[in-house]
């Protein structure tokens, strides 16, 4: 029984090599190296905490990379998702080793409607803000009329990487 | 259960949709092989539970699979399903301050909304409302489906759309939940004029350009003058809402065209515009025949700090009505040449705690639903109607940003009792999810 849940993975993977091309923007390969040209090697690594802890909708876990130039320690990397209205909207977020966002990139957007949050000028609007800021739609984060969705749940989950980051990976600097 | 099955299969799959396509070529290789040799042996699994619950249809290439490729097993449910419902619904108290026996409450509409992704890029969107409370032969209400239509992208920055469509319009026909706008009725421009909830069957592409632009043009059906009723007042409420076909057994002789811009480029500000035309005869043989809609509008909204602003003008015509007008002589609504409306709305977010804030806003609307009639011969023109002015100014009160208590007073420059126009105040709670 337990293996029919599988079913629709396996066609889920063999489906979406043709469709995944008609609804994305970036991959994470190109938006790791977008926000951190002079990177050599981004290394997969683990927050210690639990969804709960933010608001997070429960199994929460985003990706996450260390960027590094050598032994220099250049940033953050996530890789995360939010649903839009009804959709989920792939994401990627770049900190700097001081925790200031470097850029937020939308890697995948399924539905029509709200898919303004793609645009440069809104997303710019995250370029510094640290876990000082409110990060807040209609606060610090100006709306996109009709994209409402969209644009507050993108805000929210920026505001929760800051704060997963300043929680869990954010140590004193050697 | 085989569906609950499936359904948590595909929250897994949608699990997984945030990984990226290409982050680890290798891993990702591996993977597809094992998981090729594993469709090979779970297809016959399939074959053999269909076989046994004679559901032949359900194939595993029809099965829905909402995802990108996925490349590592990390576990994130912060993503969708292939199937998501939604919903939305207002509950309206009107007091009309001079004539109180008049005050009426209302379940106005309670909406579930439901979209499946087939694919990433193909889905299908619907809308079932029901209004009034009670829809029945002997009752008020209504049910209806609002929006049905099949979205396909044909790239990250376009697509088409097929089925039954919401007109681009405007500020509010797209995006019409209580929460969305001020005040507990929709304002009169965009329910007189532009006749809100529009909606036509057809065929449209849409897409948003680097620099902001989103734009949605097609091809569908439009009113029918047909059914315009003289003896009724609602062609005076609104004359195209008295003739809209809402793709009920829509006479579809002649298409109209419909074509909509938005600029929004820089955060908080949107401006647009849109125009709506084509023949409303449907090809009848009837003094109206020829008669042409041409409904364009423009509208900016600026949503900065805790301030809201908006405005909107609309104007309609529709030529060649003076031979159906003569039919209608002596009756009180023929068909006006002209129509038109605009507003002006600004909103404060005077307080705001947790997830709660207390917006105070104030509306100015002018609208005539016959601003001008065809010419007819001596003695036979009908006057232009006079402009209602109507002032609204009101709280919304968001509980959070999904719920919505709200309370408002409307000032109107001139009473009309039939179509219910005289000063009231309101009171409205509305939701959605």
């Amino acid at each position: 029984m337990h293996a029919r849940w599988l079913i629709p993975i396996g066609v889920g993977a063999a489906q979406a090599a043709h469709v995944a091309h008609a609804t994305q923007y970036m991959t994470v390969e190109q938006a790791q190296r977008a926000a951190f040209p002079q990177a050599t090697t981004f290394e997969m690594t683990r927050a210690d905490l639990h969804a709960s802890a933010l608001d997070a909708p429960a199994g929460w876990s985003p990706r996450i990379w260390q960027a590094r130039n050598g032994n220099q320690l250049l940033g953050w990397f996530f890789a995360d998702a939010v649903i839009g209205k009804s959709e989920a909207i792939d994401y990627a977020l770049a900190l700097d080793a001081n925790g200031s966002v470097i850029a937020l990139e939308v890697l995948q957007y399924r539905e029509s409607h709200g898919s303004e949050v793609r645009l440069a000028p809104w997303r710019k609007q995250f370029v510094g803000k640290t876990i000082r800021d409110p990060v807040a739609l209609n606060q610090d984060i100006k709306n996109i009329s009709g994209a409402t969705l969209s644009c507050r749940h993108l805000t929210e989950g920026v505001q929760r990487l800051l704060k997963l980051h300043a929680h869990a990976l954010l140590t004193a600097p050697a | 259960m085989q569906r609950a099955h499936f359904t948590i299969a595909i929250l897994a799959i949608g699990s997984m949709s945030a990984v990226n396509a290409h982050a680890d070529d290798a891993a990702l290789h591996a993977e597809i092989d094992a998981l090729r040799a594993e469709i090979a042996a779970l297809k016959a699994e399939v074959r053999h539970i269909e076989e046994e619950h004679g559901t032949g249809n359900v194939t595993p290439a029809s099965a829905p699979a909402p995802t990108s490729v996925s490349s590592a097993p990390t576990p994130q449910t912060a993503t969708a399903a292939a199937t998501t419902l939604w919903g939305y619904g207002e509950m309206n108290y009107n007091h009309p301050t001079a004539r109180a026996a008049d005050a009426q409450a209302d379940l106005r509409r309670a909406v579930i909304g439901f979209s499946h992704a087939f694919d990433d890029a193909t889905h299908v969107y619907g809308e079932l409302e029901w209004e009034h409370a009670v829809a029945s032969a002997e009752d008020a209400g209504e049910t209806e489906v609002e929006q049905l239509y099949v979205e396909h992208a044909l790239a990250p920055d376009y697509g088409v759309r097929a089925g039954l469509m919401l007109v681009p319009l405007g500020l509010l026909n797209e995006h019409h939940e209580p929460t969305q706008y001020y005040g507990v009725e929709r304002n009169f421009v965009e329910t007189a004029i532009i006749p809100s909830t529009w909606r036509e069957g057809g065929v449209a592409m849409y897409g948003n350009t680097d620099f902001g632009l989103s734009w949605n043009a097609g091809i569908g059906t439009g009113p029918d003058l047909g059914k315009w009723d003289p003896a009724s007042d609602e062609g005076r409420q609104s004359p195209l809402g008295s003739i809209h076909q809402e793709l009920q057994l829509a006479r579809a002789r002649d298409p109209s065209l419909f074509a909509a811009l938005n600029w929004s480029a820089v955060p908080g500000l949107n401006v647009g515009g849109g125009a709506f035309t084509g023949k409303i005869g449907q090809g009848a043989d009837f003094a109206g025949k020829d008669a042409r809609l041409l409904l364009g509008e423009v509208h900016a909204r600026w949503q900065t700090g805790p301030f809201d602003f908006s405005a909107l003008y609309a104007r309609g015509t529709i030529s060649d009505t003076q031979a159906l007008n003569l039919t209608f002589s002596g009756e009180p609504t023929p068909v006006p040449k002209a129509f038109w409306g605009g507003y002006a709305q600004g909103a404060w977010r005077a307080l705001a705690w947790n997830e709660s804030n207390l917006s105070p806003f104030v509306r100015y609307e002018q609208f005539n639903t016959g601003a001008a009639y065809a010419t007819q011969p001596l003695g036979l023109d009908t006057p232009a109607l006079p402009t209602e002015k109507v002032w609204t100014a009101g709280i919304n009160y968001y509980l959070n940003p999904n719920v919505v208590f709200k309370i408002d007073y409307q000032d109107f420059n001139r009473d009309d009792v039939a179509l219910g126009y005289g000063n009231r105040f309101n009171l409205g709670l509305g939701y959605q999810f």
